[in-house]
């Protein structure tokens, strides 16, 4: 009993590395631009969809493909900040969340078009490889995407907190109009911020090929774990979302463990509903940082 | 009554007649059919609309109340025996109670996060009658039986008479659309929508008006949804919850003209206009294409004419009014 809680655990552990790339993203938008972007699942799939690509094409291991998908994300985030978000910013709501929400239908029913609705499978050398430690059971490949994922987000913090372009971040983030008098300049730091997030889903694409299949809707699944994972963290709050996404994947894995194979969805609403009744300003109590 | 007043009422006179004579001139079954989407998805927008575009309250998530409205309508049919008449209107209570704690829970958040709020309250109505077989027939879903012409059941022979059904649940869409932007109300929705925290300061009771206002409103789609499956004689967990209705409730009040009376309606013709001739020229089998062209659509209009299709006739018009001289 002890040992399938544990497995369940360590399953939730390693799939929650990768949602917390994708909500790290959404929580950094949030944070830096003030706005929530309702198509980061669409850039997971074009992630996926480049390293499926990369792989099929020219032989490239899906993880190696991450230092094209993330740079090639990067770019597409500023000139989606530059040309889109920057036209919509402002004090009304509307054009924000219906720009962002066009812009994930049309990436969606673009790559159906282009795509099929057909499932795309990347198969590694270690797609099938486990570790076996006692008697858990760890697959290489999830192995991967975990500590990649760990590394790629210690790195973001650490960009955070210790450049100048950083800090710059958060100052635009606490308070956009005295970033701007002390010199910051908010288009430049919100395209890095869009950029930085759309890379990070890009990095979750790559990293999630050799074990999860392509498809259109695949964005869907991650976006909703990472929209409940950022409001349980806090809203804005990097750290908050990282953590939050490790327990959401583990709560997923004990409801699929215990509950049923279909049930890690209703697993996570009822975690938002929870959440939004009993703690609103999300488990940190409201602060942003 | 004013020279324009006179000319709206001539204008409104004169689609009421066109609207009514339709499914006697137009004979075609395919034709009718796209008339018939179009009132229903123009009633759902106007229901969307009343909380969505006065009281700015974006919800993605109106497909909770149009697959409860269907299933409570079918339930009480299939088990029971009772007519869909009676089971539209029951449906209609259903959602407006269940509007009540969903409304609880997911006004706690604003902006775009009461957004995906709403979402995650349909998609969990949608799993949960999914996953309950016992409560109704489970991810399979179920006809209705086909009585033949009955018009008590809801069930006609000729598809005029689904036509002229949905264009009365229209009707009454907007004579309340109406009726509460001419009351209090309505002032109260766009104060709140403008600026909830300014509205509160000055006395408006903002929870309270945002529910009511998301009473009426599920009502009104839960109404859409009973006639809906009356219309496919078919209900399942994916055609009553599915996503594409919250999204094509929002789609035809924004591209239309987000909180104003006619803009749902607008937007609908364009939309589902469009969607007819896409379908005529590609065919069906490219999946996709509607819905790229609909965010294209969507796109166009938040960049470049957020206040909808409304905003350039009202514009045109005023232009109008100001090239004409001044009469006393």
């Amino acid at each position: 009993m002890l040992e399938i809680i544990a497995q369940a655990v360590i399953n939730g552990l390693l799939i929650g590395g990768i949602y917390a790339l994708v909500s790290i993203g959404v929580t950094l938008i949030f944070g830096v631009v003030k706005i929530v972007n309702f198509a980061q699942g669409e850039f997971v799939m074009i992630g996926m969809y480049i390293s499926f690509y990369l792989a099929t094409q020219f032989g490239i291991d899906p993880i190696v493909s991450l230092f094209v998908s993330m740079p090639v994300l990067f770019v597409v985030g500023v000139l989606v900040q530059h040309f889109l978000i920057r036209r919509v910013l402002g004090p009304n709501d509307m054009p924000q969340i219906f720009l962002t929400f066009a812009l994930s239908l049309l990436l969606l029913n673009l790559s159906l078009m282009l795509f099929t609705a057909n499932y795309r499978t990347v198969h590694t050398s270690y797609s099938d490889e486990a570790l076996h430690l006692g008697g858990l059971y760890i697959p290489v490949a999830k192995l991967i995407a975990f500590v990649v994922a760990m590394a790629l987000s210690g790195m973001l913090w650490l960009f955070l907190h210790t450049t100048d372009l950083g800090r710059a971040m958060r100052a635009a983030a606490q308070n956009r109009d005295v970033a701007t008098l002390m010199g910051i300049n908010p288009n430049r730091v919100f395209a890095v911020a869009f950029g930085a997030a759309l890379a990070l889903a890009g990095a979750a694409g790559s990293l999630l090929m050799p074990f999860y299949s392509a498809y259109p809707f695949v964005g869907q699944v991650f976006v909703l774990m990472a929209f409940v994972a950022v409001v349980l963290g806090t809203l804005g709050n990097v750290i908050g979302a990282l953590v939050a996404s490790l327990m959401m994947g583990v709560a997923e894995s004990l409801g699929i463990q215990f509950v049923g194979a279909d049930s890690g969805l209703i697993v996570v609403f009822a975690m938002l509903l929870l959440t939004l009744a009993f703690k609103p300003n999300g488990l940190g109590g409201g602060r942003v940082r | 009554m004013t020279a324009a007043g006179k000319w709206k009422a001539a204008t409104l006179g004169l689609v009421v007649v066109v609207l009514l004579l339709l499914p006697q001139v137009v004979k075609s079954s395919f034709a009718i059919d796209i008339f018939i989407r179009i009132l229903l998805f123009s009633f759902i927008g106007v229901a969307w609309n009343l909380m969505g575009g006065y009281a700015k309250q974006l919800s993605l998530g109106h497909a909770a109340y149009f697959g409860l409205g269907a299933y409570t309508s079918t339930i009480m049919q299939i088990d029971f025996g009772i007519s869909p008449w009676i089971g539209m209107i029951a449906g209609g209570v259903v959602a407006m109670l269940a509007s009540l704690p969903i409304g609880w829970l997911c006004f706690r958040l604003r902006g775009p996060y009461f957004t995906i709020a709403t979402i995650a309250t349909a998609q969990a109505l949608m799993l949960i009658f999914l996953k309950f077989r016992d409560l109704a027939w489970g991810a399979e879903g179920t006809t209705i039986p086909n009585l033949g012409s009955s018009p008590l059941m809801m069930q006609f022979e000729s598809k005029a008479s689904y036509y002229y059904v949905v264009l009365g649940l229209l009707a009454l869409g907007l004579f309340i659309t109406h009726k509460i932007e001419q009351s209090w109300m309505g002032y109260y929705l766009v104060a709140i929508g403008e600026d909830e925290d300014a509205a509160e300061a000055i006395g408006v009771n903002a929870p309270r008006i945002k529910r009511d206002i998301y009473m009426i409103s599920a009502f009104l789609t839960a109404l859409a949804g009973t006639f809906y499956v009356q219309y496919i004689y078919f209900i399942d967990p994916a055609t009553a919850f599915s996503f594409n209705i919250s999204i094509e409730a929002a789609l035809v009040s924004i591209v239309g003209g987000i909180g104003t009376l006619w803009g749902p309606v607008i937007g609908t013709v364009l939309l589902e206009t469009t969607s007819a001739l896409l379908q005529s020229w590609l065919g069906s089998t490219t999946g996709g294409i509607q819905l790229t062209v609909y965010a294209l659509i969507l796109m166009g209009i938040i960049l470049w004419r957020p206040t909808g299709l409304m905003g350039l006739v009202t514009d045109a018009y005023q232009r109008y009014q100001h090239r004409k001289p001044a009469r006393a």
